[in-house]
């Protein structure tokens, strides 16, 4: 930080003088780090600093918008009718108006992932002081390439990372302040806003997530191991403390609490969400519950004894559900008060009266320290009393209720899936639970609650499916590797080649929430189909748990069957939701290190380089939360396309290419300094496919770049087809947009799709050589002539 | 008020500007109005008997049909000619007044919707309804569907698949 200072007059025997400027600041080389590189155009970035490649994105990607609400209410001026063209009564559009909604969405997104990187970084900075080492190991040199990039600085210590952290502030203050009602007017540069809200995003989960494995000794991107998850790996005589949310640190301090008392065999710790994957990733003898769907479900089993939350993603209504079985919550952050008494300041002892003998709640104790033993000593008195609570009832008792439905089946009509909640009670009425249990298994219902609240004779309908699922299934055991963090660079170096010449024929990531259409299972049958094509296959969050909760046709869960490696046929889970940042950190390494492309401020040439060369695409088949419509908007500046589930579209806007529109894919090689048609690939930015089967063709599609050698190209376009194929029963008809000449074409589908090149009069073209959207350096430098006018 | 015309999904109401409720006979004034009619088949209707019954509309009145999804496969099997689109894929092109359409003859002015996720649908018709003012939207689907122009009310198997034998009866 710089300090600033003026003497108005300055007198001595040897000086005088006036308006003297004292500027102090951190030694350059402090700043800089040790990177010699030289430094690129966009250190820093502001607001309309990256504005330019936005633009080039936003022309080939054009956002396409789905309008949620036809009106606008905002301000005191509406609601304003936004149909027909009519305009608002501060000017806004209906487009202006969804881009300023994304915008906002992926503020709030951004916020959450830098809210949690400070506190992190704050709680870390005063339990192990700012000179704490950023240590990533010897195979990790570029330890934060999203940092790298954006700030320019190599961070040596947790306190390097405030830096950043007081960047990526100020610029969410700014892009917040865009959406206030007379700011920004067009929805082309909402957009480029938001997409620079993903990037503020992409930062704060890099330095949340750096600043917790070096302090907690979190896996530095070694194979990180196998780690329980499912509600059968429960030791329900324990006492059981249950974790909600995103940071890890009141779930540490619970471990560390445990561990220094000899009680870790006495107390199971459990977690539900990401906070699940980050206490695996600190101690492996924790346990994962599983994804987000499991949350109501599992408070309302009552097997929790404490349920402690963080932030994020966290149930609003946690409190009254842990009640209802007496459980104690203990709320741990200024994001969530739950309108608990504050007793961070109360002696322990107290507290833990307070809670055991049902005087209060639950607490807010905003001490992590402080969680562990309150949380230890409260499950440990009040287990015994609630065993009888975590007792099944008979399943008469639920045929009992169920005879109450009258078949309104307004719960159908509400359930955001439509799923057949009332063929599972009057199935249950029957005696028949088969119903239920196909909508607890794979969390198809993922519970959140709308069809209780919808019953007309107020039918308990979760703690049914609870109850009945437990029944059937609730010694289900399976497992997930733990979250290893960062890809290292000396795997970039082995894969850095293949992927951009197309021998590892993509790179895949499976993230974000559960909202799924028909169930985890999904994600899972995707992740696998490509993990058996050599693919690489990266998980994250909720999108994780989900491939662990499957077991394949021999009985084994992905994790144990693939290997952990980010290699062909790896399955690799990197962590949590703020672990997501090693995804885009990965392919700016292979930029970096494979393509010695410079780092520091040199944003657009790195994503420019990504998006034509890197064959990545992400997939949040259950996305969402604002969280994850930021981490999709950051991403996407960087070059790599993401499919969403259905649920997706209600985020308002895409960003879909026009595939039959050859004039949007001509490509500027700068090797030769001729602008060539080169084709759509990747064909859209931000895609939503109605099914599974939809997805996982466009996912094999969008893996395709301009850089694929002809072998590359043809194991590519050999998935591509074999899917399309499978799925559609027929050979795309677009391939012929993807061969570029004879030698592309795959060997086993040489014939058909001779005859469908034949068809449509194809002709060969030329390979751009160094494919890019940036202007050729005779552009740039007569740009720069002009501004120097 | 009427459950008929509350949508599927009740929270999917959008603003001010609802569907008109519409019957068989009005659906049939309203293809026989159009120039270009284009229908959009979603997986939802895979292997059901409103299959067979769209495809004899799709027949009755020489209207080309869009599959999503992967709805492509199951009408192909079943000797339906489709041309398979994304649902986004082809309410984007749509949206474009200049697109010539899926035969090349120029955009179309009125798309029958049937078997898409609801919800998914609904959006897709938010978009055509704000910015495809040179087509209309009709959905054929059991549920109403406010976000389109006009839409079938909320309805049993036996009431819906009524509707669409009417639909598909050639005089």
């Amino acid at each position: 930080m710089e300090n600033k200072s003026k003497a108005k007059e300055l007198k001595d025997d040897f000086w005088k003088s006036k308006k003297l400027l004292v500027t102090t600041g951190k030694i350059a080389d402090d700043i800089q780090g040790d990177s010699s590189e030289s430094k690129g155009p966009t250190l820093k970035p502001s607001v309309t600093d990256l504005r330019e490649w936005d633009m080039k994105l936003l022309k080939r990607y054009t956002p396409f918008y789905a309008p949620f609400c036809d009106m606008c209410c905002l301000c005191t001026y509406g609601k304003c009718d936004l149909t027909g063209g009519k305009k608002g009564a501060c000017g806004i559009d209906i487009e202006a108006q969804q881009a300023r909604i994304v915008l906002l969405a992926c503020c709030i997104g951004s916020a959450a992932h830098g809210g949690h990187a400070r506190h992190l970084l704050e709680y870390l900075i005063a339990e192990k002081g700012e000179d704490f080492p950023i240590d990533m190991g010897t195979n990790i040199d570029i330890e934060a390439p999203i940092m790298r990039v954006v700030i320019g600085k190599k961070p040596r210590n947790l306190g390097d990372l405030k830096e950043a952290l007081d960047y990526l502030e100020e610029q969410m203050v700014h892009l917040l302040s865009a959406c206030h009602t007379g700011q920004e007017g067009k929805s082309i540069d909402f957009e480029s806003k938001a997409l620079h809200a993903g990037l503020m995003d992409d930062l704060g989960k890099e330095i949340g997530d750096l600043a917790q494995i070096a302090a907690l000794s979190m896996p530095k991107g070694e194979d990180a191991p196998l780690v329980e998850l499912g509600l059968g790996t429960i030791n329900q005589e324990k006492p059981v403390i249950l974790c909600i949310g995103h940071n890890v640190a009141p779930g540490a301090s619970i471990i560390d609490y445990l561990e220094d008392h000899g009680l870790d065999d006495d107390v199971e710790v459990c977690g539900i969400c990401c906070a699940a994957i980050d206490i695996t990733r600190y101690k492996p003898g924790a346990k994962v519950i599983g994804p987000l769907s499991k949350q109501l479900k599992f408070v309302r089993s009552g097997v929790a004894d404490v349920v402690v939350v963080d932030e994020q993603c966290v149930r609003t209504d946690v409190l009254e559900e842990a009640r209802k079985n007496k459980a104690a919550v203990i709320a741990t952050t200024d994001k969530i008060c739950l309108g608990l008494p504050d007793l961070t300041g109360v002696n322990t002892d107290k507290i833990v009266k307070k809670l055991v003998n049902d005087e209060i709640e639950g607490a807010l104790i905003l001490d992590p320290d402080k969680v562990g033993e309150v949380s230890t000593r409260v499950a440990r008195q009040i287990a015994e009393e609630r065993k009888s609570l975590k007792k099944l009832p008979d399943l008469q008792e639920i045929q009992e209720m169920a005879k109450e439905c009258t078949e309104c089946g307004w719960c159908v009509r509400v359930c955001p899936n439509n799923q057949p909640m009332m063929e599972a009670v009057t199935g249950a009425a029957e005696g028949d639970f088969s119903k239920f249990i196909e909508l607890y298994k794979y969390d198809v219902c993922y519970t959140c609650g709308r069809c209780e609240q919808e019953c007309e004779v107020n039918l308990p309908l979760i703690s049914m499916l609870t109850k009945v699922g437990e029944h059937y299934v609730k010694d289900e055991k399976f497992n997930i590797r733990a979250g290893r963090g960062p890809v290292q660079d000396v795997e970039i170096r082995r894969v850095g080649a293949p992927i951009v010449l197309g021998d590892i024929p993509g790179v895949i990531a499976f993230v974000g929430c559960s909202n799924y259409p028909e169930g985890g299972e999904d994600v899972a049958k995707m992740a696998e189909e490509f993990l058996e094509r050599n693919y690489i296959v990266v998980t994250s969050g909720c999108g994780a748990m989900s491939v662990g909760e499957y077991r394949d046709g021999d009985g084994k869960t992905l994790y144990e069957k693939y290997s952990g490696d980010f290699d062909a046929k790896g399955l690799v889970n990197v962590g949590s939701c703020v672990s997501n940042a090693h995804i885009p950190g990965a392919c700016i390494k292979i930029a970096n290190i494979f393509a010695k492309k410079p780092l520091e401020g040199n944003f657009e040439e790195i994503a420019d380089y990504i998006l034509n060369r890197v064959g990545a695409c992400g997939v949040a088949w259950g996305a969402y939360s604002q969280k994850a419509a930021a981490i999709a908007t950051g991403v996407n500046r960087w070059g790599i396309p993401v499919v969403v589930g259905p649920h997706g579209t209600k985020y308002r806007r895409l960003f879909l290419g026009r595939a039959d529109k050859p004039e949007n894919w001509k490509i500027n090689d700068l090797r030769t300094g001729e602008v060539v048609q080169g084709e759509p690939a990747p064909e859209h930015l931000l895609y939503a496919a109605e099914n599974r089967e939809e997805a996982t063709v466009m996912i094999a599609k969008l893996c395709i770049r301009h850089t694929d050698t002809p072998k590359g190209r043809q194991i590519k376009l050999n998935h591509y087809l074999d899917i399309h194929k499978k799925y559609f029963g027929i050979l795309p008809e677009d391939v012929y947009k993807f061969v570029r000449n004879e030698k592309d074409i795959p060997i086993t589908y040489k014939k058909e799709v001779t005859n469908i090149l034949e068809e449509v009069g194809w002709e060969p073209r030329a390979l751009p050589q160094e494919p890019s959207l940036m202007k050729f350096r005779e552009e740039k430098a007569s740009d720069k002539g002009d501004s120097n006018e | 008020m009427n459950e008929r015309v509350i949508p599927w999904q009740p929270t999917v109401i959008a603003g001010p500007k609802q569907a008109l409720l519409v019957t068989p006979e009005t659906a049939e004034m309203m293809i026989v109005k159009a120039k270009r009619p284009l229908i959009v088949v979603g997986p939802l209707i895979n292997d059901n008997p409103a299959q067979v019954l769209v495809s004899k509309i799709a027949e009755k009145w020489n209207i080309p049909i869009v599959s999503t999804g992967d709805a492509f496969k199951s009408l192909t099997e079943a000797g339906v000619p489709s041309k398979s689109y994304g649902l986004v894929e082809i309410v984007n092109l749509l949206k474009d007044p200049e697109w010539k359409g899926v035969s090349g003859e120029g955009n179309h002015d009125l798309v029958l919707f049937i078997g898409v996720i609801y919800y998914m649908g609904s959006q897709g018709l938010s978009t055509l309804k704000h910015f495809a003012p040179h087509l209309k939207t009709l959905t054929l689907c059991k549920f109403f569907h406010s976000n389109a122009d006009a839409s079938f009310p909320n309805m049993k198997d036996e009431e819906w698949l009524k509707y669409l034998e009417m639909l598909a009866k050639v005089d």
